[in-house]
């Protein structure tokens, strides 16, 4: 699997298997694929934090609110010459390198579930650690858990 | 021994799987059950499977390696059995069901897109384009309106956002879908406001690619398009 180079200059490049792209198509892997109901599906500790990213709800007041906020925080004529947020995080990804994940694009949602596929115990993921930079194990996944009070 | 079951081929695709490990802590060994068209690619279960990096990892690996080589049905994640026996059972008793799947699956991949745009673009769009919306942030910006401002302007906006990225979403989708045989939506997550598989012949994958490129380069940098592929066609088994 690979990801294939976009015009915005986002290149993110990975393998098959352990890949940092695997979380991309969780929902493939997960809620996809031939199900032969003959056979047993095994409890799947942790699956449903998939749902819980489900997209935004937007008809709430949370959501009124802070869509009211973050209009007022835009100032017009100053934003048309300042790049915009995603140009930023597409150029963080290009940096990550292999990793590719445009990580601050997602959700925190989106974070948790990354975050529950490293978060093991078992020595291939103790090692994706290591090679993380330290403050972004540090990131706590507080947005799905206000979400869901939504 | 319980098994877990990876995929389904045609006893005639080569089945490469020496490069490869199966689920489990120590790696499983895969190896195949057979009937006579049909062969499974399973190992043993091991006794705890989690959705996590490693398992995932290992399942997905199979597909990809086992679609270099010809047609795949790539089971969900997670299906496990008694004993293969059980699996040669479903193999024979449901070889039409699956050869004709393999059959129609032939020389397909499935690329999978995700779409997300910048908030603060779309904001900035909207205002400019919304005179209502403006005038009630011009307003909410000078503190003349009621209490009720933020709600009323929040309330507005969200609404153009759903119905913008509703509109853009189906634009996308009908940009590409010329290029596919088939396509497949599913609950967009995160900031994303599209997420669709489409189900892409081989011969068709350079104008399908070239055609995804084009739109990025269309829609700019505030949109964050994110094509996976090829994979084995999980949304269309």
């Amino acid at each position: 699997m690979t990801v294939v180079p976009q015009g915005g200059g986002s290149v993110a490049t990975g393998g098959g298997g352990g890949s940092g792209n695997l979380y991309e198509i969780l929902d493939l892997i997960l809620d996809r694929g031939l199900v032969i109901d003959v056979f047993v599906r095994v409890s799947l500790v942790g699956i449903e934090i998939l749902k819980i990213d489900a997209r935004i709800v937007v008809a709430s007041v949370d959501t009124y609110l802070r869509f009211a906020e973050a209009c007022n925080r835009l100032d017009l004529e100053e934003g048309r010459k300042a790049p915009s947020q995603l140009t930023d995080l597409v150029g963080e990804v290009t940096e990550g390198g292999s990793h590719g994940k445009a990580k601050g694009a997602l959700s925190g949602a989106a974070e948790a579930v990354s975050d529950a596929l490293k978060g093991g115990d078992d020595e291939e993921e103790d090692e994706e650690k290591h090679k993380e930079p330290a403050g972004r194990r540090e990131r706590p996944a507080r947005r799905p858990a206000r979400r869901r009070k939504e | 021994m319980p098994v877990y079951v990876y995929s389904i081929v045609a006893t005639s695709h080569p089945q490469h799987l020496t490069s490869l490990h199966g689920v489990g802590d120590p790696p499983s060994t895969l190896r195949t059950v057979r009937s006579e068209e049909l062969t499974a690619v399973v190992s043993d279960a091991p006794e705890q499977l989690r959705p996590k990096r490693r398992d995932l990892g290992a399942h997905q690996a199979v597909q990809e390696t086992l679609m270099a080589d010809g047609t795949v049905l790539p089971l969900q994640f997670g299906f496990t059995t008694t004993d293969d026996e059980a699996v040669r059972e479903v193999l024979e008793e449901r070889a039409e069901e699956f050869t004709e799947r393999l059959e129609a699956l032939e020389g397909c991949v499935e690329y999978h897109l995700k779409a997300a745009q910048a908030e603060e673009a779309l904001l900035r769009q909207i205002l400019s384009e919304s005179d209502e919306a403006r005038t009630l942030n011009d307003q909410l910006k000078s503190g003349t309106g009621g209490p009720e401002l933020p709600l009323a302007l929040g309330e507005l906006i969200a609404r153009e956002v759903q119905d913008r990225q509703e509109a853009l979403a189906g634009q996308l989708v009908d940009a590409l879908r010329g290029f596919a045989r088939e396509e497949r939506l599913s609950q967009a997550t995160g900031d994303d406001f599209l997420s669709v598989s489409f189900l892409v012949e081989q011969d068709n994958e350079k104008s399908f690619l070239g055609a995804q490129q084009d739109l990025a380069k269309e829609l700019g940098e505030d949109f964050d398009l994110r094509l996976l592929g090829p994979l084995p066609a999980y949304s269309f088994v």
